[in-house]
């Protein structure tokens, strides 16, 4: 067998192996956050693995699919998680190179998730319930607003670092290590805003709502049944966690592994783990100290986190 | 005895330099061509279905002969640039001279590229309507039109230069009026042609400055870059690039386009939007910015600041039409922006002599011409095969089209990826490659202006990437989706193959020029080694796009990997989903407890709306609502609903211009009263004065 050959056949092997860890873990954190926010509300919360419980009843479910709907409708779910799995292989999770890092960076990754979005946000329109139109409107209306700011946050970690390829990004910020630039906690912050607003959490859209005037991502599923329901839900579960792993790679990459070594692996599982953990903790109290914003409010939000990433990339360049 | 090797090796040198193939030739044949094919057209006018297939297929032949001739140019060793004389009257002397490099290769392949799938379209297409009737007029306006703008690119001086623009807009105006019995078809021509010919009038101006100061009219000697100097060369770039600008459509020199683009017949559409623009880019490339010598740096900035204004108010515009021709014009708007923005970061970086990192901007810009030509020509096919079933332009009389048009829609959802900038698809990759420009003209530049205008730059492609995402998602889903919204919607019939295969042709040409950046690179860097200023650039690996300053690579992309990833994604789902035996039951779609109807579907309209109302400052909305009812307003029996956005330039740039105008014109009727012995007074007292000037220059 070629070398080349073979590489390939290794990254491929490994980037199947991390999508398949993100996969199993993203149910995970959806339930963790949805439990930490009913403890601080003083309710009982869904046990740890209901996300796994609710994965498989959907998967087992009949799929019933509007009369309407059109080959879109059924490609729509399909290509949103294909998407959102090969996003996956290019972030680094544990180990500080991304499986096929060698098939992009940052702007890849940004396209990867916009084609995602769009498949979602076209099929939403297939089946003519006002309602899923709704959300595809307001789903690509915020995008549309988040974009700028997301590329200007992740353009200064990028510039930083001397490149935009993801892995080679979180070498360079484990070389230096956290330093706590001002230029890093402005673009955190605003790198974070857009996180919530990208990942549908108030106080730009509330997951646990399915109330009619003021949904977006969960307008647009309105209609999904059975296993085309699960593939989204899955795929968004793992969105996030996506997100927050890049927040982790990105400004505080300490604890991951260099090499594949046993030990370091299992010492990197234990730091990521326990950082995704802390962001966890912050999106909960976010949600549950923020009442959700009107949809025309969320401009000024994202104009918020726009200014924080201008002013990273003013402190760090001039 | 030793003679004879050497003289046979001299003639085998002699051979070699002139076997490789001659441009000139290649070009004198498709001019030929398209004039037998004109003529041919014209005879056989009275048969229309004769005349469409000499008229189109004779069209998409020369246009294979330009191809031929432009690949074999870009795949000559050494050498590129051939000139000579196309045409010569031996009387007078007067010749139209062709000189042929890189970028003329480039621009005669992007205009093959559309045309050729174009004319084969139109031999469907003009079979149908009242457009059957205008074949032979329809068809020898093609032709001329596609030569004119081959000769364009081509011209070698001046003169030819004016000539074949001049041909190229009295072409396309007069393809504008096909359908001269609509008002606003007449209305549309009318400002373009006056338009173009204030833009015509500024490069006339420029080449005879040019002209005067070298004494030549070749554009060897115009364009040498050591013409003109000092104010000068600042003020023969803003001719120019006025000039260009209104050819391309640049805010805010743009106001012809939304009008002119849709009123023409939609193929003719597509060319106009494809490649017609890209001819006003073709002079920016060649004269402002590699023709006037080394570029200054406010030039770049001023091609950054009106390249973002015209892709941010493109898509924005584009979003608030519900007519998808209009739409689709907006958005070449948009898209002539994002080329000018990496242009314009390439002239930045030229202007501090950093010619690799402008070697990645021009390249991105001339990347994203040919892309723009493949995915908006598809849209615009698309738009006119649809247009055609329905009899309406208006998105929200469509609906449902995607189980009645199934190829016209799948290759419309293609376009649509593409334009949205979505991996693994052309647009994808031309963006990525602007993207680099600014991120390494940020990082390399020494000049405090590019620090704070590289990531603006960057942060409006960002936008108009996603507004564009957002227009796009709406004109498909709207058109192809859910419910028919009209009887016209509802009876819509799939065009017959002769229409699809062309579309067919150019998706599957988004989805090769995104997955093969790499071969679109290495013809790129043959091209651009005919610009000064440029290095050339080591070869790229065929399918990945590297970018790399010295040391290590910034970053790159490979969409092979990506698709195969993507691909295995879709598997892994599709094998989660699908469960043996048993297929999905079918229900209608909840409508809240009503019946689902056109009525209830998402609009357009309420689609862009939340956009509407956070641009307002832009749009400005007015919005009437009337209730209709005889008896009470409170128990109304319709409802009118009227909004509308601000025309801003057309009413606050152009209002007050036109209104000035006519004001002189009305002053200047004192001179012009009607009066014959007036007129004769008036030569009498010119030719007294030039008599004047004469005697006392000498």
């Amino acid at each position: 067998m070629t070398p080349v050959l073979s590489d390939a056949l290794r990254a491929f092997g490994l980037a199947a192996l991390q999508a398949v860890f993100l996969l199993a873990m993203a149910p995970l954190l959806k339930t963790l956050i949805k439990m930490m926010k009913a403890r601080l509300q003083n309710r009982q919360g869904p046990p740890l693995l209901q996300g796994y419980y609710d994965l498989a009843k959907l998967l087992r479910k009949e799929t019933v699919r509007s009369e309407t709907a059109s080959w879109v409708f059924v490609a729509g779910p399909r290509v949103y998680f294909a998407a959102a799995v090969s996003a996956t292989t290019l972030v680094p999770v544990l180990i500080s190179a991304a499986p096929l890092e060698a098939a992009g960076g940052v702007l890849l990754l940004v396209g990867t998730l916009a084609l995602g979005r769009f498949a979602l946000a076209t099929a939403a329109l297939d089946t003519g319930s006002p309602f899923g139109g709704m959300g595809s409107s307001r789903d690509m209306t915020i995008a549309a607003l988040a974009e700028p700011a997301l590329m200007l946050g992740l353009f200064t970690s990028g510039l930083a670092a001397g490149t935009l390829n993801l892995g080679a990004l979180a070498r360079s910020a484990l070389q230096h290590g956290v330093t706590f630039h001002p230029s890093d906690v402005l673009a955190f912050a605003g790198l974070f805003i857009i996180v919530l607003a990208e990942t549908g959490r108030v106080p730009v859209d509330n997951p646990a709502t399915h109330l009619e005037l003021t949904m977006i991502h969960e307008a647009m599923l309105l209609e999904y049944s059975g296993p085309d329901l699960a593939l989204v839900e899955w795929a968004s579960a793992v969105k996030e966690l996506l997100y927050l792993t890049l927040l982790v790679d990105l400004f505080m990459p300490v604890g991951m592994a260099t090499s594949a070594e046993p030990v370091a692996l299992l010492m990197a599982l234990v730091a990521w783990a326990g950082k995704v953990f802390v962001l966890a903790i912050a999106v909960t109290i976010t949600e549950s100290m923020n009442a959700k914003l009107r949809l025309f409010r969320v401009p000024e939000l994202v104009s918020i986190s726009l200014g924080l990433a201008f002013l990273a990339l003013t402190i760090r360049f001039l | 005895m030793v003679a004879g090797p050497m003289a046979s090796g001299a003639a085998l040198q002699e051979a070699r330099t002139v076997t490789p193939f001659d441009p000139g030739s290649g070009l004198r044949l498709a001019i030929a061509l398209r004039v037998a094919v004109v003529a041919l057209t014209l005879l056989s006018a009275r048969r229309s279905s004769a005349c469409r297939w000499v008229g189109f297929a004779g069209s998409a032949l020369a246009s294979i002969v330009t191809a031929a001739t432009a690949a074999a140019m870009l795949s000559a060793e050494a050498g590129i640039s051939s000139h000579g004389e196309l045409f010569l009257h031996r009387a007078s002397g007067f010749s139209f001279t062709y000189a042929a490099d890189g970028l003329s290769a480039w621009f005669l392949i992007v205009l093959s590229t559309l045309s050729i799938p174009i004319a084969i379209f139109s031999i469907g297409y003009f079979a149908h309507g009242p457009l059957a009737r205008r074949t032979a007029f329809s068809a020898a306006g093609f032709n001329a039109l596609v030569g004119a703008v081959e000769l364009v690119f081509v011209a070698g001086d001046a003169i030819t230069f004016l000539f074949a623009w001049e041909l190229m807009t009295l072409a396309a105006v007069a393809l504008v009026t096909t359908e001269h019995e609509e008002g606003d078809h007449r209305r549309a021509a009318f400002l373009y042609l006056v338009l173009s010919h204030l833009g015509t009038g500024c490069l006339i101006a420029g080449f005879f400055a040019l002209a005067s100061m070298s004494g030549s009219v070749s554009f060897a000697t115009l364009l040498s870059g050591e013409v003109a100097r000092g104010p000068m060369r600042d003020g023969l770039f803003a001719l120019f690039f006025i000039g260009f600008g209104i050819k391309a459509g640049i805010v805010p020199l743009h106001v012809w386009l939304p009008e002119a683009h849709p009123a023409a017949p939609s193929s003719i559409s597509a060319l106009m939007s494809g490649v017609l623009l890209k001819a006003g880019i073709y002079g920016i490339v060649r004269v402002c910015a590699f023709g006037l010598g080394t570029p200054s740096l406010s030039w770049g900035v001023i091609v950054i600041a009106l390249g973002g204004l015209s892709a941010v108010l493109g898509v924005l515009y584009a979003l608030m039409q519900h007519d998808i021709k209009r739409l689709l014009a907006y958005h070449s708007i948009e898209n002539i922006g994002i080329i000018l923005l990496g242009l314009g970061a390439g002239m930045v970086a030229l202007s501090y002599g950093r010619g690799e990192i402008a070697w990645i901007g021009v390249a991105a810009s001339l990347y994203h011409v040919l892309n723009h030509a493949v995915f908006k020509g598809l849209l615009f096919l698309g738009a006119g095969t649809v247009v055609m079933a329905t009899g309406t332009r208006q998105i929200e009389q469509f609906g449902g089209l995607l189980r009645r048009m199934p190829w016209t829609g799948l290759c419309f959802l293609i376009g649509a990826m593409a334009i949205s900038a979505l991996p693994p698809l052309n647009g994808f990759a031309s963006e990525w490659l602007t993207f680099q420009a600014f991120l390494f003209g940020f990082r390399e530049s020494p000049e405090p202006l590019a620090h704070f205008l590289f990531p603006v730059g960057g942060a409006v492609l960002a936008l108009t990437t996603a507004l564009a995402a957002a227009c796009f998602v709406k004109a498909f889903g709207i058109s192809f989706l859910a419910l028919p919204r009209t009887a016209a919607a509802a009876g819509a019939r799939e065009a017959p193959p002769i229409m699809l295969i062309p579309q067919a042709l150019l998706a599957a040409l988004c989805l090769g020029l995104g997955l093969f950046p790499g071969g679109v690179l290495k013809a790129l860097g043959r091209v651009l080694v005919s610009l000064p200023g440029l290095p050339p650039q080591a070869d790229a690996a065929w399918n990945g796009l590297g970018m790399a300053t010295g040391g290590a690579a910034f970053d790159y992309v490979v969409p092979m990997v990506f698709a195969a990833a993507l691909a295995c994604g879709i598997g892994v789902a599709a094998a989660l989903s699908a469960r043996s035996g048993v297929s999905a039951r079918r229900a209608p779609t909840w409508g809240c407890g009503g019946e689902l109807s056109p009525q209830t579907e998402y609009t357009a309209t309420a689609f862009s709306k939340p956009l509407m109302m956070i641009f307002q400052a832009i749009y400005r909305p007015t919005r009437r609502v009337e209730s209709l009812g005889d008896v009470s307003p409170y128990f109304p029996q319709g409802v009118r609903y009227h909004s509308e956005i601000e025309p801003t330039f057309e009413r606050h740039v152009y209002g007050p211009v036109l209104r000035g105008v006519l004001r002189v014109a009305d002053s200047l009727k004192v001179i012009q009263a009607g009066s014959l012995h007036a007129y004769l007074g008036y030569v009498i007292a010119l030719v007294v004065w030039l008599m004047l000037v004469v005697w006392w220059r000498a």
